[in-house]
């Protein structure tokens, strides 16, 4: 365990609370604040895992979760990023990829393997023969990935989501981001500010210097000007911080995504937040860009904030003698602060010729800090950590060896633009800088602060005003805007800003130094995916040539840290090799890469920028379905559920599937169906007839008052849509239903076809508004006879427009009736006798909230004839042996009207252009290489052919729709479409089914319906 | 001999203190542990889930919608536009619909046009009203009820909890504030489920038609 520095002002952890979690079994001992992996290394552990194919030692190297090296295994949830999350009271962490332990991985020896494995080698070996890949391919597995999940883990704790609305979305609460966030917030704006670390700051907030000129001073330091920024953007009224957030989403229409991780008072672990804002701010700074050299990923090398926050935010040093290897003046303020901090400097290395803040080398020159200029270094030694580097010149003549436990590494900076890149900004290499850049913008978003190249405190924090007010002006100037006084005074303002901007320090010149005088076969491009530069030489020289694909086939940067290593230094240096390739120069030093004549091209950036939990996506996990208002009652009453569309319907009443007893009792006695999921419409207004004429096939002036009429609808193609009832309810006022899939397209599809006509006609969607009581079998009559013969003397002001009724027999309502009545007065029924299920049915159409009274009226009246329920399946069965079809079922996107023998439906003497489909109708009428349905059924009293196989001789010739055991018929039937040509009955068939091993089953072609093909039944 | 009732799409797992039966309806006027106070005393730190699916609604279309006056009210003109009066909210929908709400609780005296339909049975419909009604809906919807270019009270027209619905929102001032939405009666189970389970952490609880009546009052 090392100590803590405990007193610094700078510290976001408390000391004073200590927090004890599990590691490995043991009791560790972190405190309030710090996170899984500074706690870890503040107990003494460097190695924190072990890499995907190599199993090299991998420790902490950024502090931000830019690579998997910290990945671990927290309370069985593996690949969890140690560096982001906070240690916690009784956490169980576990190392992860390792056979024995991190320490001592058995695997360990692969990394001596590494000529095996050249670039793409999965591509290339182990594929011939074929049969070899599925053995290999496991081996693999075995042997690479990350952490483990078990197929029946289940995700403990709580996920959320939220979708605040904001006027101006801020990224980023660094000192530009806080800066954008105030000055548009002081413009009455709504801002949202996401912070991806557990504070406001950015890269203030750990640093001394003082925040004017960088430079040690009595005055006021860096961290001190964060804190005095957060606390102003904290308190502002109009300003909603959201941190330890990561936005992983950035879309058009300024849509940002993100997700934010609880606090312990916190109601949710994580959750994911989704915003639509009227303008976006982009600040999300830099991070560094790694410096290749060999074993440069060997625990005890570290980037530059990596230590310095380590330092400053943890109290934590983390070793005793540091070598520099650096390229930005960053590097040096660390330096010289961690040397204040006791940290033993042996030297610092730079790999800038120039350009270097001259304050800063005399501040390293008045401690004895050895400044070594145009110096890298070129490999770390030591198996699991560093305890000695090579320090080299930069064209490699001149090396030298330091013992140190500690390199601090850092080739340049690079900015983080990803959030650019998915709003679609087109990004170019600017050389001055040697940053992508966005060339141009996404609309209504601006960048802010270090993105920019910005280094000056100053500048950052102008920049990141004037970004604020340019989205404040976005939002003034939207629709709803403002005065023109209010606006003129903004762009005032804007322009008074960008003046003060020029005086200062603009962008700085960044350093191009990719990679150290050496071979780099260990010198690792990608930490995530063990891409070295050897890899990326390999698959140049093997003609890719372009970094997006180099990427795909090596790997790099399609790992856990979502291109944060590699993101930069791929493209520069594929553009520095390349180059330098075809003009035969070192790959190495520092030399311009444009001077090469190369010009470095990104790689593209996905969502999410950063990764995290699946169970954070899937949020609250609410599931939103339908329920018929007899739900409640269908589950007392041993209901089996199904999610049937957006509806959960009883599909069942027994374990038994197959539904024989249901279906018996419909066949010979009464039962009763929930039917409340059909599609109901009204539709009314002067031109009603002439939509439902345009919409249906049939001729629908032909409704009669107190009868239904089944007919269809088509679509353009003449293939079936829709299919239901219509009745006249008065005139130009009818009600009608459609299947329960179509309902919500069908007030749409209504409109859509009737788009140019002017129409004066309204439909309003009654679907949910109805219950349906489905009443068959040969005593459904005796039963709603008894229903409607109690207490039916018309009263109110309902009963009065209605009729009680008190004779159901045949004659006084036949088949394809339609009646209004009241029951006990009270309930107001629409009554169709239709037959569905071929058996004599009435279907009730009730007001919802009366449903259950009724459905109970109707279970009392049927008692002495012992009804039952019966569910879905049972009615798919029934109906299938009467050779009644369901669209979806019997037809699919490709069937039309005449396909399904529906052509009786269709009135021709309509004219052709004023019903939809009926043209394509016409021309298909005599088209012998259309599908037709037919019925069929088994051989040999085999059992049924499954739903959906295939209809087979040496091609496919059509598939199998629906077929059941038939236990009315005592065989097994169905209904298929098929080509024309074995539509014939008496046709054998064959059906190949899935996995049936070759072995087909057969079937004969039958006249349809199978069940009372007279219709007696329902008619009588 | 079955009861007659009418059952509401939406059912909460609280016991009713007091009831009242309505043309078949059993509305519950308060819940146990909902408090005593009317809406605006002591209780302004409260959030309250309300079930309002037995007031009358009603669908009006025509083409000429400026014509038509429901219970004598004129219909707001702009597009999402609402008008509250009488007890008796009125929504503009687009150019030839309108939907308009009963909110006393009574059953009215129905208009006998043709171009209204009786819309009670479509949608379930309840009232969310509280200081925190926002933070609640923000983890069901995208919607910016915020929008400082409406004006309440308003419609809004879109999905919440991922379920299309009629929001109108009457007051964002503080802890008067309050919406008002319908969706699909089948929806109403899981609805529920989803708000009060967004609404846990601000301590939503069920509460009667007396409190939303008194809620009216303030606005």
């Amino acid at each position: 365990m090392i100590n803590r520095i405990n007193q610094l002002p700078t510290l976001r952890v408390d000391p004073a609370n200590k927090v004890i979690f599990d590691y490995k079994g043991k009791d560790y001992v972190g405190v309030e604040g710090d996170t899984v992996a500074t706690a870890l290394y503040h107990n003494g552990v460097r190695i924190f895992g072990r890499s995907l194919k190599y199993h090299r030692p991998r420790g902490l190297y950024s502090l931000d979760g830019e690579c998997s090296n910290t990945c671990m295994e927290i309370d069985g949830i593996p690949n969890v990023r140690t560096e982001n999350t906070l240690v916690k009271q009784g956490m169980r962490v576990k190392e992860q990829n390792v056979k024995g332990s991190a320490e001592n991985d058995m695997m360990g020896f692969i990394d001596k393997l590494d000529w095996m494995m050249p670039a793409g080698f999965y591509y290339k070996t182990m594929h011939k023969p074929a049969s070899i890949w599925p053995i290999a391919m496991k081996q693999i597995r075995k042997a690479a990935g990350l952490g483990v999940l078990s197929p029946d883990f289940e995700m403990p704790g709580k996920f959320d989501q939220i979708f605040p609305s904001a006027d101006v979305v801020v990224i980023g609460g660094g000192p530009a981001g806080m800066n954008a966030a105030l000055a548009a917030a002081d413009k009455g704006l709504r801002v949202i500010i996401m912070e991806s670390r557990p504070w406001l700051g950015g890269f203030f907030d750990y640093r001394t210097f003082d925040y004017k000129d960088a430079q040690y001073k009595n005055s006021k330091p860096l961290y001190s000007r964060a804190r005095e920024l957060a606390s102003k953007v904290e308190s502002h009224a109009n300003i909603r911080v959201f941190k330890h957030t990561s936005v992983v989403g950035t879309y058009t229409n300024n849509l940002v995504t993100g997700f934010q991780i609880g606090t312990e008072n916190d109601k949710f672990n994580e959750r994911y937040i989704e915003i639509r804002a009227k303008s976006v701010v982009v600040a999300a700074g830099c991070i560094e860009r790694p410096l290749l050299f060999e074993n440069n990923e060997r625990p005890g090398v570290m980037q530059v904030a990596c230590v310095h926050r380590l330092a400053r935010t943890y109290g934590l040093l983390a070793g005793e003698k540091a070598i520099f290897s650096v390229g930005h003046d960053l590097g040096l303020e660390a330096a010289v602060d961690l040397f204040d901090l006791g940290m033993k400097i042996l030297c610092v290395a730079d790999v800038r010729e120039d350009g270097q803040n001259p304050y800063l080398m005399i501040e390293l020159a008045k401690r004895n800090i050895p400044y070594l200029k145009g110096w890298v270094a070129s490999k770390a030694h030591g198996s699991k950590r560093v305890n000695k580097v090579t320090m080299t010149t930069l064209d490699g003549t001149i090396s030298r060896d330091f013992e140190c436990d500690l390199v601090i590494a850092s080739a340049g900076l690079t900015p983080i633009n990803g959030h650019l890149t998915l709003a679609h900004a087109k990004l170019r290499y600017d050389s001055h800088t040697n940053f992508f850049v966005a060339d141009t913008m996404p609309e209504k978003t601006h960048a802010a602060g270090r993105m920019l190249g910005l280094e000056d405190s100053l500048s950052i924090e102008v920049s990141g005003k004037l970004a604020g007010l340019n989205a404040a002006l976005d939002c003034k100037l939207m629709p709803q805007s403002y005065g023109n006084t209010e606006i003129d005074a903004l762009k005032s303002e804007i322009d008074s800003f960008t003046a003060q901007s020029k005086e200062l320090p603009g962008p700085a010149r960044g350093s191009k130094f990719v990679t150290a005088p050496v071979k780099g076969r260990k010198s690792f491009i990608c930490f995530d995916e063990d891409t070295t530069i050897k890899n990326i030489k390999q698959a140049i020289d093997m003609g890719f040539d372009v970094p997006e694909l180099i990427k795909r086939f090596t790997s790099a940067g399609t790992g856990p840290g979502q291109g944060g290593i590699p993101g930069h230094n791929l493209p520069l240096y594929v553009a520095k090799y390349t180059a330098a390739s075809s003009k035969c120069f070192s790959s190495s030093g520092s030399s311009s890469i444009q001077s090469l004549g190369a010009t470095p091209k990104p790689t593209n950036v996905r969502p999410p920028l950063v990764p995290t939990l699946i169970a954070t996506y899937a949020g609250s996990k609410h599931i939103m379905m339908k329920r018929t208002p007899m739900d409640e009652m269908q589950r007392a009453d041993g209901g089996v559920f199904r999610k049937i569309g957006v509806w959960e319907r009883a599909r069942y009443f027994s374990d038994d599937f197959s539904c024989r007893k249901e279906i018996e009792n419909v066949r010979n006695n009464v039962g009763m169906l929930d039917g409340s999921t059909l599609g109901k419409f009204r539709i009314h207004g002067p031109d009603a007839l002439k939509v439902l004429q345009r919409v249906y096939v049939s001729d629908m002036s032909k409704v009669k008052t107190g009868r239904v009429k089944y007919s269809a609808m088509c679509n353009d193609d003449g293939c079936v849509i829709d299919d239901g009832v219509v009745v006249k309810l008065a005139e130009n006022d009818y009600y009608f239903t459609t299947s329960t899939a179509r309902a919500g397209a069908t007030i749409e599809w209504l409109r859509y076809h009737t788009r140019f006509d002017g129409w004066d006609f309204y439909v309003v969607n009654l679907t949910d508004s109805m219950g349906v009581i489905n009443l068959s079998g040969p005593n459904a009559r005796k039963v709603l006879q008894k229903v409607v013969s109690q207490d039916n003397g018309a009263s109110g002001e309902d009963a009065s427009n209605k009729a009680s009724i008190q004779d159901v027999s045949n004659e006084a309502f036949p088949f394809s009736g339609y009646k209004e009545f009241m029951i006990k007065n009270t309930i107001p029924v629409k009554a169709m006798r239709l037959g569905f299920v071929g058996e004599l049915s009435y279907e009730l159409h009730v007001p919802s909230s009366y449903m259950v009274s009724l459905w109970n009226i109707v279970k009392e009246a049927g008692k002495e004839f012992n009804i039952q329920n019966f569910g879905v399946e049972a009615q798919n069965v029934l109906r299938m042996e009467k050779c009644h079809i369901i669209l979806g079922q019997e037809s699919e996107q490709r069937t039309n009207l005449l396909d399904l023998g529906l052509g009786f439906l269709w009135d021709r003497s309509k004219k052709d252009a004023k019903t939809i489909g009926a043209v394509a109708l016409r021309q298909a009428e005599n088209d012998p290489t259309r599908f037709r349905l037919v019925g069929f059924e088994m051989e040999n009293n085999g059992r049924a052919a499954r739903d959906g196989a295939l209809i087979v001789d040496d091609k496919v010739r059509g598939y199998v729709c629906t077929a059941r055991d038939s236990f009315s018929l005592n065989k097994a039937v169905g209904m298929a479409l098929v080509e024309s040509h074995l539509a014939k009955v008496g046709t054998r068939i064959q059906i190949f089914e899935d996995e049936c091993g070759g072995e087909r089953i057969y079937g004969t072609v039958v006249p349809m319906p199978f069940y009372d093909p007279d219709g007696k039944r329902m008619k009588s | 001999m079955v009861e007659i009732k009418r059952y509401s799409p939406v059912a909460f797992k609280a016991s009713p203190k007091r009831t009242e039966v309505r043309d078949n309806w059993t509305v519950v006027l308060e819940y146990d542990g909902e408090g005593q106070a009317a809406f605006g005393q002591s209780n302004v730190n409260e959030n309250y889930l309300v079930d309002l699916s037995h007031i009358t609604r009603l669908d009006v279309q025509s083409s000429n919608l400026d014509a038509i006056t429901p219970f004598g009210i004129t219909i707001p003109q702009g597009l999402c536009e609402s008008y509250l009066q009488d007890g008796v909210l009125i929504n503009r929908m687009n150019r030839i619909q309108a939907s308009v709400f009963c909110l006393s609780g009574k059953r009215p005296e129905m208009p006998t046009e043709s171009s209204y339909t009786e819309t009670t049975e479509v949608g379930m419909c309840m009232a969310i009203i509280g200081k925190d009604v926002f933070s609640i809906t923000e983890k069901l919807t995208s919607l910016d009820f915020m929008d400082y270019a409406k004006t309440t009270p308003f419609l809004y027209q879109a999905p919440m909890s991922h379920i299309p619905c009629q929001i109108i929102t009457l007051s964002r001032d503080g802890a008067k504030s309050g919406i008002i939405f319908t969706a699909s009666r089948g929806y109403g189970k899981d609805m529920v489920h989803a708000i009060m389970d967004a609404g846990a952490e601000f301590g939503l609880k069920p509460a009667g038609e007396d409190k939303v009546k008194s809620w009216l009052n303030t606005l």
